[in-house]
């Protein structure tokens, strides 16, 4: 009697987590795999590596499936995407800046191969080399605008005014054009 | 020609190859390396410590005879546990799915008022620690002999040895008036980076908002 009943238990338990495993794994594929696409953009530009991009793409789906009863169906699930992906990069430690063994140039030339190595499209590597030169605020709104969000979609999502954002975008381009050329010069 | 930054944009990611995902299995099981997390975790830590550490001490107080002492002790010790299960719940209401501006002001508020109520709690719970370990261990049954000596060797004030009175008071004196910017220069030092790119990211939404 009392081993069925620790085997009831541990069943229980087993299968909770079993169910819960699965429920995640479901998630992941219905609601955030459709949108990886905006995660990756996000998170490659606020990323100099592969092993510090793939951690904020974890640590994106993680928040998004943590945070998914907080989804009031206000704004379009992307949009929501975007917040979450958005927010979570801006405040995510960097492990590797706490790393004493890498030294300056170590990292420099580690992140340019890592870069380049980034995108099949050099064009695009070099644009998101210009991107991750920006501040963290000016990111967001080149990455919003760039994926064609209106003013109003950008300055709900960064939570600013939409009348400043028209000036914001004018500027951070002639500062991707200038760091840019910089680059190719 | 040379390419808008919206051609390139569209062009680059044509290629599908650009937008594959990471693998990720089992979110339920994985576990965050978010500030946040980290924070909630050191609370976390604290709250369990400080429930061990106080019953330890007062199971010490309690056959040591300073049963007295032990008490205060752990009224203070769970006093401080409550206030980090507090800081912790409000931790958990931030709500990541907000606007950046909003989300990173709410984060920012909570670590300013973290802070606030926590150096304000270590102004009192300091000197009322080290002064009850001080009086509770002095006046203590184990240290009878002790106490004796000292008295045989040099007058005792109210009972107690005046040097090393004098030394305690002024030392639980420091630790009130230091207390809280000590625990502000920890959690600088923790998280002096973090909280500099809040400031500058915040400064800079709010130019943006005007």
């Amino acid at each position: 009697m009392q081993k069925l009943y620790l085997q009831e238990i541990w069943f229980n338990i087993f299968g909770i987590w079993t169910l819960n495993k699965k429920v995640s794994n479901d998630f992941y594929t219905s609601s955030i795999q459709p949108y990886s696409g905006i995660i990756i953009k996000i998170c490659r530009a606020y990323t100099d590596t592969q092993e510090d991009f793939e951690d904020y793409y974890q640590e994106v789906c993680l928040q998004i499936w943590k945070s998914r009863n907080n989804f009031k169906r206000q704004s379009a699930w992307s949009t929501w995407v975007y917040r979450i992906s958005l927010n979570v990069s801006m405040t995510l430690l960097k492990k590797r800046k706490n790393n004493q063994q890498y030294s300056a140039s170590n990292l420099l030339a580690e992140e340019v191969s890592e870069e380049s190595r980034a995108f099949a499209d050099e064009s695009l590597n070099q644009l998101y080399y210009g991107i991750r030169q920006l501040s963290e605020v000016d990111r967001a709104v080149i990455l919003l605008y760039l994926e064609e969000k209106s003013y109003q979609e950008i300055a709900d999502i960064i939570g600013t005014n939409p009348n400043n954002i028209g000036v914001r975008i004018k500027r951070i381009k002639e500062r991707l054009k200038k760091i840019l050329d910089g680059k190719v010069n | 020609m040379e390419k808008s930054i919206e051609t390139i944009w569209k062009e680059g990611f044509l290629d599908t190859e650009s937008l594959i995902a990471p693998k990720v299995n089992n979110l339920y099981d994985k576990k965050s390396l978010h500030i946040m997390a980290k924070f909630k975790k050191m609370f976390l830590n604290n709250i369990r410590g400080i429930i061990i550490v106080s019953s330890l001490l007062f199971m010490g107080a309690y056959f040591a005879g300073a049963l007295l002492a032990g008490s205060i002790v752990l009224i203070m010790m769970l006093y401080i546990a409550y206030t980090a299960y507090n800081e912790l719940k409000n931790l958990e209401k931030i709500d990541k799915g907000q606007s950046s501006y909003l989300f990173l002001k709410s984060f920012k508020v909570w670590i300013d008022q973290s802070i606030e109520r926590y150096g304000k709690m270590y102004r009192i719970v300091y000197p009322i620690l080290i002064l009850t370990f001080y009086f509770g261990i002095w006046f203590s049954d184990s240290l009878i002999d002790v106490r004796q000596k000292v008295s045989a060797h040099s007058d005792l004030f109210f009972g107690l040895h005046l040097g090393t009175t004098i030394f305690v008071l002024t030392f639980a004196l420091l630790m009130s008036i230091f207390s809280k910017s000590i625990h502000r220069k920890d959690v600088k030092t923790m998280y002096g980076g973090i909280l500099n790119k809040l400031n500058s990211s915040i400064a800079e939404m709010e130019d943006l908002r005007d």
